[in-house]
């Protein structure tokens, strides 16, 4: 029960489930409601669960308050299933109400850290509960579409013996006698797996980066889409299914949850996200000219910062009319040890970041499959051979040309719905000051 | 205030196709100074500059307007690149200044109409390095002052020394950015 009103021989319910609003009247009649029932359902605390019995009307007027517009209930039975204590750590139209609003705008919100430590309630929300599903439409449209193509689903490891993706960030966790690591990445078991034979693989799982890293697009625990596949002539095969997946998603997300994004944007209008089909893929030097064009300062083989990308983001927004587009050939220098250089230009490697709204949401590359090469580029990168010896024995043994990327869930929703904090996709979130609830 | 005044002055002088005149410039303040040809020294630079409009002939006539509403207005604008201008050092007050400045240029091409004057070097030398410091977004929100300034350094033979500034012609930021 959301909100209960009563004025005499009367009382007004709103009863709300998940998405969706309705009113209830509890009116007094001869038949059967009884002065008693509706001082019992007047005192029904907010957010208890209620069983009710009534019939349902159509209205005069629309009811301007509730997503159910034409209908209301007139209750002839009510059950209290669950009572919820009377005293809400927050109230539910605070929570739902936008940022923004001019004509509320002296009403309260919650913040953030309110919400989340009092995360059950919260979630409630109308705009939550739309929210989380887009979140699994997400994870329901990578699945099929791989799936489709053939891909197969596999899970790795998230307790590991070694740092994959170099030290600095990993969570340590103390493995009987010894210590064992919590996984960066999926990036080593994908290759093995394509060692394996099994050509095209995808994983959905925890990823785990000790990022002291305090901003809004930044968690240290988050669900990890990753893909990676063999491939027969050229690394764009991979490039090509990867764009042809995020059109699908965001297709999938535009057709088939409607509802659900008009929900969130009632509390968080944004402009809506735009794509192009075939994805847009522009190459490094490309972006540099156009940032040079702006007016930033960028040498040829430089990395893009944040802001850089910010600006590329709104540059490409500008001249395509696209929030997404795929960036190819990175140079070399910035990428890490296990990246294929292009064969035509050793200055630039065979990789790629891919972009939502002005921010990085996927890095991927053409892997190095041959052992030997690998261990020249791991020598140039002055890596400890020894610390990663098994991972390249895994390529001793014939393995297929081969390339991939990973994606991050919340961030890729958080930037689809035009969202500032990645908290707000993330259902329990982790940072470097949040382990509860 | 007044890193580049020396600078400026020699750049007007250019501008109008005039020969050199010593300047230096006096003081904490840094006022700038000009000695005339019959050695009179001009102090400050609304002062020096109209001077030099009025020493070309050709040139400056132009720049100094041609009634007299048009010559109040130009030393307003004079003023108020030395007492608004220069002073705005603080971050609010840069942008109340911008804020100014980009209503009162919505419906003019130039500060004083259709033509250059005196007044646009002067404002331009003393936005420039204002300018310089904006990201895009806030050369999107002073819409008209981006306009008048890209037009004003692309006319021949003001820019001169100073770096250009880069505007981009496409809104890049809609309401729901920051």
């Amino acid at each position: 029960m959301h909100t209960s009103r009563a004025k005499g021989k009367q009382c007004f319910l709103v009863l709300r489930q998940q998405q969706f609003n309705v009113q209830a009247l509890v009116f007094v009649n001869d038949k059967t409601v009884s002065k008693q029932m509706v001082k019992f359902a007047a005192n029904i605390t907010k957010e208890s669960i209620i069983d009710v019995e009534g019939v349902v009307q159509k209205v005069a007027q629309p009811v301007e308050s509730c997503t159910q517009r034409d209908v209301e209930l007139h209750v002839e039975r009510v059950f209290v299933v669950s009572a919820s204590a009377p005293q809400l750590p927050l109230q539910l139209d605070d929570a739902a109400r936008p940022e923004h609003d001019e004509e509320d705008a002296s009403r309260p919100r919650v913040n953030q850290d309110t919400r989340l430590d009092n995360r059950i309630i919260d979630l409630r929300t109308t705009t939550n509960q739309a929210v989380y599903r887009v979140v699994a439409g997400v994870c329901d449209l990578f699945r099929a579409t791989l799936t489709g193509k053939g891909f197969v689903e596999i899970h790795t490891p998230k307790i590991i013996s070694a740092a994959s993706e170099g030290g600095a960030n990993v969570f340590t966790v103390s493995y009987f006698k010894n210590n064992a690591y919590l996984a960066q990445s999926p990036q080593l078991y994908k290759q093995m797996a394509i060692a394996a034979d099994f050509e095209k693989v995808f994983t959905v799982g925890a990823v785990f980066r000790a990022e002291d890293s305090n901003t809004h697009r930044h968690l240290t625990e988050f669900v990890g889409l990753d893909l990676e596949m063999a491939f027969n002539y050229h690394y764009h095969e991979v490039l090509d299914v990867i764009g042809d997946m995020f059109v699908c998603i965001f297709k999938g997300l535009r057709d088939r949850y409607k509802t659900e994004i008009n929900t969130i944007q009632k509390q968080f209008p944004s402009e809506p996200f735009r794509f192009l089909e075939p994805s847009l893929r522009l190459e490094f030097p490309e972006a540099v000219a156009m940032l040079r064009e702006a007016g930033v300062e960028i040498g040829d083989e430089d990395d893009l910062s944040t802001p850089d990308e910010k600006l590329l983001g709104k540059l490409v927004k500008a001249k395509y009319d696209t929030d997404f587009f795929i960036l190819d050939k990175f140079p070399l220098a910035v990428r890490p040890f296990y990246t294929m250089p292009d064969p035509n230009n050793p200055k630039y490697a065979n990789s790629y970041d891919m972009y939502m709204r002005g921010e990085e949401i996927l890095s991927g590359a053409q892997r190095i499959h041959d052992p030997e090469f690998l261990t020249e580029r791991a020598k140039a990168h002055e890596i400890d051979i020894e610390k990663i010896k098994s991972y390249i024995d895994s390529f001793r043994y014939g393995c297929p040309p081969h390339g991939g990327g990973g994606i991050g869930m919340e961030r890729v929703v958080m930037l689809y719905l035009g969202l500032n904090n990645i908290r707000k996709t993330s259902m329990f979130p982790r940072d470097p000051k949040r382990l509860t609830p | 205030m007044a890193v580049g005044v020396e600078e400026e002055v020699k750049s007007l002088v250019n501008f109008l196709g005039l020969p050199a005149y010593k300047v230096t410039t006096h003081g904490d303040l840094k006022v700038p100074q000009l000695q005339t040809s019959n050695g009179r020294t001009l102090m400050g630079l609304a002062t020096i500059s109209k001077f030099l409009a009025k020493s070309s002939a050709s040139n400056g006539a132009k720049l100094l307007g041609t009634s007299p509403e048009e010559h109040a207005e130009i030393a307003q604008w004079l003023e108020y690149r030395v007492t608004v201008v220069d002073r705005s050092v603080e971050k609010k007050d840069v942008q109340a200044m911008l804020k100014e400045l980009n209503s009162y240029l919505l419906d003019k091409v130039y500060f004083l109409g259709f033509h250059l004057s005196l007044a646009d070097l002067v404002i331009y030398h003393g936005l420039h390095p204002v300018m310089c410091q904006l990201n895009f977004y806030e050369k999107q929100q002073y819409q008209n002052v981006s306009r008048w300034f890209d037009q004003v350094q692309h006319y021949p033979g003001v820019q001169q020394h100073l770096p250009k500034v880069v505007f981009v012609r496409n809104s890049l930021y809609t309401s729901f950015d920051h």
